[in-house]
């Protein structure tokens, strides 16, 4: 098992690596300019050239990736030469916003989606499995801006209950201010995992070892409690690995709509001013944490089944 | 996944009959089917169910609710929106034929050169699936559109890319368990060619499954070319889309809400109607796929 | 300015007024009080606005938006400024008096007892040469505001004299009252930076009624009483600033009560007038942007004049502009909008177009071009509408077109030659250009040492270039306005130019506010006053 992490660690470091690689190469045929994007249309030529030479994009691109690495090494993002403020102090601003976001929001919805699975498992071929596969279905891929949009105009213009836009301030206030764009984040994993522990749970239920606890007797709520949910748990946390990805670009949206602070806006407005320091570094931290979560996920699996460890 | 052997080779009659049986007693498969072949059925047909051109501005007033003119009222230049519904459905549907069809030949070729292929080879190309795979879609698809610009082209390249990842994935799964397989073992002894044995065993194995996959995928398809037009970086106008229809009517919501459901509900529809109809397919064909996912 | 509203106060929730026990005590006790401090009790007064960008730079010196000087003007104080209302004029701020010697120099006096935040002492006319001259010496990307700006003479503590090389009529519009215009203390500026440059995001020193207590970037800026302000007290305590990129964001926040003034966008104007939110005054201000169609000159397919003119003519200007606005903005004739000098009555090609007039030019250009012109645009709402209407107007006379929609980031490098080769192929491009209240501001951006730079229909007129030097040091106003309506009728003949409309700029706020806005409808923050 250690093993197996450290291996498969190693290899999560160079696929951050490759991405990285992979966004300057291609950033580096963008058109657009950050010099002339930032200093505005005032901008002396001259000004415009010490600009690009601070920021080193006078450099040859594997230069340039080589120093970033480099300095990434030494814990250093390089430093907006906008505003003159490190990258990171800009980029671990903005992402409690966003981790809080998602976590909040994969909260609600796992434990929703959970229970709608489970039951829904539990109750497989009724109208009401079928009312609920097409609720969850339905709402999977409506896209999260548009859940985001509908919620604004209902619940903080319409009917004023919630704040519309922002982060809040302290707990009460930021907590407030979660409700919206987490449930237009979360509402489509909800059917999604719901979907998904159904299906797992329908499999277990007809397998040899459960049918035969079946046999011996024990109550139906033993049985979903000792084995079944376990493995079919199993898939949501999988699912949860590989949707972080998703998840951030859900982010993306839903923190443009509700002017919310967070590193998908952070990457959006970086991007529009072709802010390359900021966008590798709110990049880099994003695919790094991606990563991360799919690593978790893949030793979790492996954990719970050993099987999984020869699927590298 | 080594056990989904079920060979699912393409359309014979048998296999029809099959999944028309299968999905008569299934509820929700048979909602599905219905659902995607109305949307077909109106992709293809869509210049002859409407009377309105779908670019021509000033058919009606602007922002108008629904009428007997304009079955789902008009946009913000006063272009029937009905028409543009059905032609953003074609639109939809050619983005996820097209991406769908790119992102599952070139993950079918890469997917078998990396389970078939020296180990190296296979090593690269696995690590640069997951490099792919480690971005948020939006964030991967903000850096190709501005590199391109945006276009229908770009939308469908940025939908490719992001998915030949998962697709090879698969299919190198399959090809590995298959090449150690003792009947594959067996004719390689004998002399038979690589070729023959792609045609032969791995493809027939691998592609009705993936096909499957890929109607699940649809939905996903139309939500990202949505999403990147909500961005600003969609089709080119005068160019309908449900992502477009969707923006228009966000940015003029105060004006009137029917665009917003207007593009909406069709992106429910294609939804439903695609992700039953691939989980009934699957139920039919091969109930432990979803693992391979 | 300093008016306090004691009925609003009054009336102003309870909870807020952190140490006054009851409104009948405040009303009197306001009333007692000296009329500077008198605001202090509207304690927990905070307002509330969005930005259309956060803030990047707050050294005068190096402004780069408007957004930045909106802050400036809250946290620095400059000789004059601009007057609330619907016309342009200046008043005084810290100048106790100020008047143009000559030609060439301005004489100003600073009032006495003006005072510098933490251990800086009083402001001095050493100051005003310090920060005046600063942009000039250390390069700034805005030193052209300044002109021909020679130094700064100081005659007394309080006394100067600016001194230009030649005359530079912008100076009383867009370099006293504006951003550049603002005074810093020169020794928290050397002892903040090694030679006096730029000090970026970290002002070393506040002159203005409110300081920058705090700043967090994409959230907010957070501005609060400077206790060693001296002048007529502000209105609010705090003021908090929102970045919001996206004015329908704004609408919707303040429709939820999260902002207290806010602009807002042509296309809802018409909803929000008919059915207002609660409490709120809905005002219509003509806004300084031009927005029109340039043609690439030096592009092959564009090289004859006729289809040019045939292009001018085929466009509706007045449809264009109805459609993207919904009705809500008027068309431009030039580039200088109307209340600027030098604005024209009437452009020379009728803002409807003429279909018959384009089709004869067409006819003598051979006929419509064997493949479609691009028209580049931004990716906003008002702009792909916008070239989808010149797309089907274009279409009636049978030119082709197809709309290239681009990022913000791809599309403002378009025209400019340091980016490559992009700017051969533009063709036709929707642009619009923000503005500030001298014309000179406007026409300097077409003159031949632009071309490739932010000229990017490349039009270049010796004649036009000509006069632009000449208007900027011509004394008579009336004279001054003739030379940049003859400007704009160059540009028109050039036949690169469709211009389309200066767009408009309407705002909401809380009845119980009373907002000092400049004749754009642009905020002055420190002078809004009343309750929210």
């Amino acid at each position: 098992m250690i093993y197996y992490a450290t291996q498969r660690f190693l290899l999560s470091v160079l696929i951050v690596i490759v991405a990285i690689s992979l966004l300057t190469l291609m950033l580096h045929v963008v058109p657009g300019d950050p010099a002339t994007m930032i200093l505005g249309p005032r901008a002396t030529p001259e000004l415009i050239e010490q600009t690009r030479v601070a920021m080193g994009l006078d450099q040859p691109l594997p230069v340039q990736i080589v120093k970033f690495f480099g300095r990434i090494l030494h814990g250093d993002l390089g430093t907006d030469v906008f505003t003159g403020r490190a990258v990171s102090d800009i980029v671990f601003e903005q992402l409690p916003y966003t981790l809080v976001l998602i976590a909040v929001s994969i909260l609600w919805s796992s434990v929703l989606g959970i229970v709608l699975g489970c039951y829904s498992a539990l109750r497989a071929g009724t109208w009401l499995d079928t009312l609920s596969g097409i609720l969850s279905v339905g709402t999977i891929s409506i896209p999260a801006f548009v859940m985001a949009l509908y919620a604004v105009l209902i619940f903080a213009v319409s009917l004023g209950w919630l704040p519309a836009i922002g982060a809040g301030e302290g707990f009460f206030d930021s907590a407030m201010h979660l409700i919206l764009p987490a449930f237009a984040i979360g509402i489509s994993w909800v059917g999604y995992i719901a979907r998904m522990v159904r299906a797992s749970m329908l499999e277990v239920m007809g397998a040899p070892h459960v049918r035969m606890a079946r046999s011996f007797g024990l109550t139906e709520a033993r049985i979903v409690r000792a084995y079944i949910l376990r493995i079919a748990v199993q898939p949501a946390v999988t699912l949860l690995g590989t949707g972080v990805a998703h998840l951030f670009s859900a982010a993306v949206f839903v923190e443009v709509i509700f002017a919310r602070p967070g590193i998908g806006a952070l990457i959006v407005s970086s991007v529009n001013e072709r802010n390359y320091p900021i966008i590798l570094g709110a990049v880099l931290v994003t695919t790094a944490i991606i990563v991360l979560a799919t690593l978790l996920s893949d030793l979790t699996v492996a954990l719970l089944d050993p099987r999984q460890r020869e699927a590298l | 996944m080594s056990q989904a052997q079920a060979t699912v080779s393409l359309p014979e009659p048998t296999v029809i009959s099959r999944i028309l049986r299968g999905l008569a007693g299934n509820r929700t498969g048979t909602i599905g089917f219905v659902l995607v072949v109305l949307i077909l059925a109106a992709a293809i047909f869509a210049p002859w169910i409407s009377q309105y051109d779908p670019a021509a501005i000033m058919t009606g007033p602007r922002m108008a609710p629904p009428s007997s003119d304009h079955w789902l009222g008009t946009d913000n230049l006063g272009r029937d929106l009905f028409s543009r519904v059905l032609a953003g459905g074609r639109v939809a549907m050619l983005v996820a034929g097209a991406s769908l069809g790119a992102a599952l030949s070139l993950g079918l070729v890469l997917g078998l050169v990396a389970g078939l292929g020296p180990r190296w080879l296979d090593n690269l190309l696995l690590l640069l699936f997951d490099a792919l795979r480690s971005f948020p879609t939006i964030v991967f698809g903000l850096a190709v559109v501005t590199l391109v610009g945006p276009s229908l082209f770009t939308v469908i390249l940025v939908v490719a890319i992001t998915s030949v990842p998962i697709y090879a994935r698969i299919i190198r799964t399959q090809a590995q368990s298959l090449r150690n397989a003792e009947f594959v073992m067996a004719e390689r002894a004998m002399g038979a060619g690589l070729p023959r044995i792609l045609f032969v065993h791995v493809l027939p194995n691998v592609l009705g499954p993936l096909l499957i996959l890929a109607s699940m995928d649809v939905p996903l398809v139309i939500a990202t070319e949505a999403g990147l037009s909500f961005l600003g970086m969609g089709v080119r106008p005068p160019t309908s889309s449900w992502g477009v229809i969707l923006n228009d009517g966000y940015n003029f919501i105060r004006n009137s809400p029917w665009p917003v459901i207007a593009g909406s509900v069709p992106i429910v529809l294609v939804t439903l109607g695609f992700t039953f109809l691939g989980e009934a397919l699957r139920d039919i064909f091969d109930p432990r796929l979803q693992k391979a996912n | 300015m300093t008016k306090t509203n004691t009925v609003s106060m009054a009336s102003a929730p309870f909870g807020r007024r952190a140490f006054l026990k009851g409104a009948a005590s405040t009303c009197l006790f306001a009333a007692t009080m000296p009329l500077g401090s008198r605001i202090w009790a509207q304690s927990g007064q905070t307002l509330r606005l969005s930005a259309y960008a956060d803030i990047d730079a707050l050294d005068p010196a190096f402004y780069q938006n408007g957004y930045n000087v909106d802050v400036m003007n809250c946290i620095y104080t400059k000789l004059i400024r601009y007057k609330a209302g619907r016309e342009w004029d200046w008043e005084l701020e810290s100048a106790e008096e100020i008047e143009q010697v000559d030609d060439t120099h301005i004489r100003f006096k600073l009032k006495q007892g003006l005072q510098f935040s933490g251990d800086y002492g009083e402001i001095t006319a050493e100051d005003v040469k310090f920060s005046f001259e600063r942009a000039i010496l250390h390069d700034s990307p805005v030193k052209s505001d300044w002109g021909p700006l020679d130094h700064v003479e100081v005659t007394g503590r309080y006394e100067g004299v600016i001194v230009l090389k030649e005359p530079f009529q912008p100076l009383w519009t867009i370099a006293l009252p504006y951003g550049t215009g603002h005074i810093v203390s020169k020794k928290a500026v050397l002892d903040a930076t090694d030679d006096g440059g730029n000090f970026g995001m970290t002002p070393p020193v506040f002159s203005g009624a409110y300081v920058l207590a705090e700043w967090k970037s994409n959230q907010y800026v957070r501005l609060t009483r400077n206790p060693a302000w001296t002048g007529p007290a502000p209105g609010f305590d705090e003021i908090r600033i929102l970045p919001m990129d996206d004015t329908k964001t704004a609408e919707r926040a303040y429709e939820a009560g999260d902002l207290d003034f806010t602009q807002i966008t042509l296309s809802s104007l018409a909803q929000y007038r008919q059915d207002p939110p609660a409490n709120t005054t809905i005002e219509e201000y003509p806004s300084l942007y031009y927005v029109w169609l340039g043609m690439n000159l030096d592009n092959p397919a564009l090289g004859d004049k006729n289809l040019r003119q045939a292009i001018q003519y085929a466009i509706n200007v007045k449809q264009v502009v109805d459609a993207a606005y919904f009705g809500e903005a008027e068309p431009a004739t030039g580039l200088i909008a109307p209340g600027l000098p030098g604005h024209r009555d009437h452009s020379a090609i009728p803002v409807e177009g003429d279909l018959d007039k384009a089709r004869e030019f067409l006819q003598a250009a051979g006929g419509p071009p064997s493949q479609p012109l691009t028209i580049d645009t931004l990716n906003a709402s008002e702009w792909t509408t916008m070239a989808q209407i010149i797309q089907a107007q274009l279409a009636k006379v049978g030119i082709p077109t197809q709309i290239n929609v681009q990022d913000s980031g791809s599309f403002w490098t378009l025209g400019m030659e340091s980016e490559g080769d992009r700017w051969k192929n533009m063709q036709l491009v929707l642009n619009r250009f923000s503005m500030l209240p001298d014309p000179y501001y406007a026409t300097s951006w077409f003159v031949s040492e632009q071309v490739g730079i932010w000229n990017w229909e490349r039009f270049s007129s010796p004649e036009f270039d000509k006069l632009h030097q000449k208007a900027l040091s011509e004394i008579d106003p009336d004279e001054r306005a003739a030379i940049y309506r003859q400007m704009q009728d160059i540009m028109e003949q050039s036949g690169a130019y469709r211009f389309l409309t200066h767009e408009g700029s309407p705002v909401m706020y809380r009845d119980s506010l009373e907002p000092a806005l400049r004749p754009d409808g642009r905020p002055l923050l420190p002078r809004f006053s009343g309750s929210v």
